[in-house]
């Protein structure tokens, strides 16, 4: 109870500060408006997991994993592969978040991220039929390690990374033969997010956590090369047309600066 | 273990001295004297290098008023329990979310902190530190506190308890002045490494 | 305990599935300061195992009635990942067995914190095993150790531990996921660094008492050698220019 009114306090104050600064064109951190902190992507950072990578976005940093597993297909797409996407947002990521289950800032993430990769359909099921009643299921489970500000991106980028790294595993006799591999599995696409939050009439990329505390309203962007893949508008303030229309200019060009590292 | 007059690092449970001294962030047993906490040895000294902040009578703190309740002020100063401005030890009528500057004028063995000597602060930006690093941000006679206001032109808040306040001038500058002596708060000679440092910042800005 | 027919031979020749000698401890990385947010935090691979932990407190206790008058309630939360291991994809949350090595960490961390210089306050120690290779609870441990340490919890004395048991018949330290699952028997153990008191021991399997007599004392030889590493993690840490808050796997 008191951590949340003194949350909300300290919200208000890091609002006022960052309306002057924007004034003067300036965020804390000396960034220019549509700029993104340092990025680090590391592929393969989990020997256990069939891919995974570690993102870092200024100092917010999420884990993903992804595990396969035999599924049954869904009922209305039985020649189909399925996968799911979650996001644990770990107690020990930012003295907010208490352990227990999801919620519902964890659910949109992970849906978000879902959304970017399922619309642009970067993973081919149909490749991961094996048998009747059989298909093979993907979990991409991201963790998050420390909240900075932006966890959206940092996260949607590690999901990405981590797909690129997957390999798919050899399958007998309807079985998952564990640790051994078939192949790699190739992303014809690749599927990131850039966020970006509006202050007073300022629109500012990647915020950082302060930043995020002042912000009235959020959007976020997927892209692929060259369209967008997934719109996520949150927190209650609004945005103009034009707004959004610069937001996915902006985030079809930085969005291509993070495909980089996938 | 600590030999003559090196500067060593000494982590919890190692020794510091082998007679028993009464100093903080230490604890004697079997007549010698343990380290709690990961510190630093220098000239015959224990130096914290890392504690979480224990308010103390006379501390310089910097705070945010959460509530107003019958015994006084609710001020949030970075600690598990909010302090107290006890009402009659005040004139001015506080907000809430005002920013003060005072003094610890009671504390307890439960944690009951109350502050005195209060005066409330112009809008600014509160930056939260590690407590053991704010004496590094104040520097030797103030040194560097002195440094960072005048090549900045800012008003700058510092409480012992990890809390700063910024008003004005050149904000960014300052908070990444703050930030980079945090970071780099072991090294020799910091004051004129910072001095060199704020001199370039500058000179960038102006191109 | 794995079925037998899967086992591997646990020794042959004298050597361990993967080489080592009985004595043997596997390679184990220690970092401090890790991440930006959190109080305290590290990172430790020992083995095949990666393990990051982050502290938070002495902070206000959540729930204010669970609180204590005397001193600091420490919670220890012991997690793992659902791609932490080779066999497939794990449900997410606690069940049974990480509730007991909370449960168990948290009483060992309770031996060396200095919790009643924070009345009615709670720290949090959060360890999540990313990958897992066989002695987890114990990689939890050491890296729960020095991230109490960089948040700067006053504490009495520093814990490191080990897992020793029997595999193929031969007493071993620092049992591999094989000897974990096919072995005769289990003991982490875990001793302060400074009196050597144990402040965890649990056992599995069928020993004599000069095994674990015998087991113990090659524990012990073993954890002064972590306790050493874990020193060694913290100094790096402060005497570097810039503090790091990041990590690679």
């Amino acid at each position: 109870m008191a951590e949340d009114v003194r949350e909300m306090i300290l919200k208000s104050v890091r609002k006022d500060i960052a309306l002057e600064l924007l004034k003067k064109n300036e965020r804390a951190d000396g960034r220019s408006q549509y700029d993104y902190r340092k990025v680090e992507v590391q592929k393969g950072a989990v020997t256990t997991a069939d891919g995974s990578a570690l993102a870092t976005i200024g100092g917010s940093k999420v884990l993903c994993g992804i595990k396969f597993d035999m599924m049954t297909p869904f009922p209305d797409r039985p020649q189909d592969g399925v996968f799911m996407t979650m996001a644990e947002f770990s107690p020990l990521a930012s003295p907010m978040f208490e352990p227990g289950p999801p919620r519902e800032n964890s659910i949109e993430l992970a849906r978000v991220v879902d959304r970017g990769i399922r619309s642009a359909e970067v993973i081919d099921t149909a490749s991961l039929f094996i048998e009747e009643g059989k298909v093979l299921g993907l979990f991409i489970d991201m963790f998050v390690l420390d909240h900075s500000g932006n966890l959206t991106d940092t996260a949607a980028l590690a999901a990405a990374a981590a797909l690129a790294d997957t390999k798919v595993p050899k399958v007998e006799d309807g079985a998952i033969l564990w640790g051994q591999y078939e192949k790699e599995m190739k992303l014809p696409m690749k599927p990131v997010t850039s966020t970006f939050i509006k202050v007073g009439d300022k629109l500012l990329l990647d915020p950082i956590l302060d930043e995020e505390y002042a912000a009235d309203a959020q959007l976020t962007i997927g892209t692929v090369e060259g369209k967008v893949s997934c719109i996520q508008k949150s927190k209650n303030g609004c945005f103009t047309k034009d707004e959004v229309l610069e937001a996915i200019e902006v985030a079809l060009k930085k969005g291509d600066e993070l495909r980089e590292f996938v | 273990m600590w030999k003559g007059d090196l500067l060593k690092i000494v982590i919890p449970g190692e020794m510091v001295w082998d007679t028993p001294k009464s100093v903080p962030h230490t604890y004697v047993e079997g007549g010698k004297t343990y380290a709690k906490v990961v510190g630093l040895m220098r000239d015959d000294r224990f130096v914290p290098l890392q504690v979480s902040y224990k308010p103390k009578v006379g501390d310089a703190v910097v705070g945010i008023v959460v509530d107003e309740r019958g015994p006084g002020y609710m001020v949030d100063v970075n600690l598990p329990y909010n302090a107290v401005i006890p009402t009659r030890k005040v004139r001015i009528k506080l907000p809430i979310s005002a920013a003060v500057f005072g003094k610890i004028t009671f504390v307890d063995e439960v944690g009951n902190t109350d502050i005195g000597y209060v005066k409330e602060l112009s809008r600014g930006k509160l930056v939260t530190v590690p407590a053991s690093k704010v004496p590094r941000i104040i520097g030797k006679k103030s040194s560097m506190l002195e440094q960072i206001k005048k090549e900045t032109g800012s008003a700058i808040f510092v409480g012992n308890n990890g809390y700063i306040w910024i008003v004005g001038g050149d904000m960014p500058l300052a908070i990444r002045a703050i930030d980079r002596i945090i970071l780099k708060a072991t090294t020799n000679g910091l004051t004129d490494d910072m001095a060199e440092w704020l001199h370039e910042e500058k000179t960038k800005k102006v191109k | 305990m794995g079925s037998a027919k899967d086992a591997p031979e646990l020794i042959k020749d004298g050597k361990r599935v993967d080489g080592r000698t009985p004595e043997d401890m596997r390679d184990v990385k220690i970092e401090a300061g890790v991440l930006k947010e959190a109080d305290g935090s590290a990172y430790v691979e020992w083995g095949g195992n990666k393990v990051i932990c982050g502290v938070y407190g002495p902070r206000e206790c959540i729930p204010k009635h669970e609180a204590s008058p005397y001193k600091a309630l420490v919670k220890c939360r012991y997690t793992m990942t659902t791609f932490a291991s080779v066999e497939g994809h794990s449900r997410s949350g606690p069940n049974r067995r990480s509730r007991e090595i909370s449960k168990v960490l948290t009483e060992a961390l309770e031996s060396v914190v200095l919790a009643n210089e924070f009345p009615k306050t709670q720290i949090d120690v959060d360890v999540i095993i990313l990958q897992a290779e066989g002695g987890t609870r114990i990689t939890a441990l050491t890296a729960a150790m020095v991230a109490l340490a960089d948040a700067g919890v006053p504490m009495k004395d520093m814990i490191s531990g080990v897992a020793v048991g029997k595999a193929g018949g031969v007493l071993c330290v620092d049992l591999g996921r094989d000897e974990d699952n096919y072995g005769e028997s289990d003991i982490p153990v875990a001793f302060k660094s400074r009196s050597k008191d144990i402040v965890l021991l649990q056992m599995d399997g069928l020993l004599t008492k000069d095994e674990i007599s015998q087991a113990l004392d090659m524990a012990m030889a073993a954890s002064e050698k972590l306790s050493g590493m874990q020193g060694e993690a913290l100094r790096k840490e402060y005497e570097r220019t810039e503090r790091k808050e990041s990590f690679r796997m």
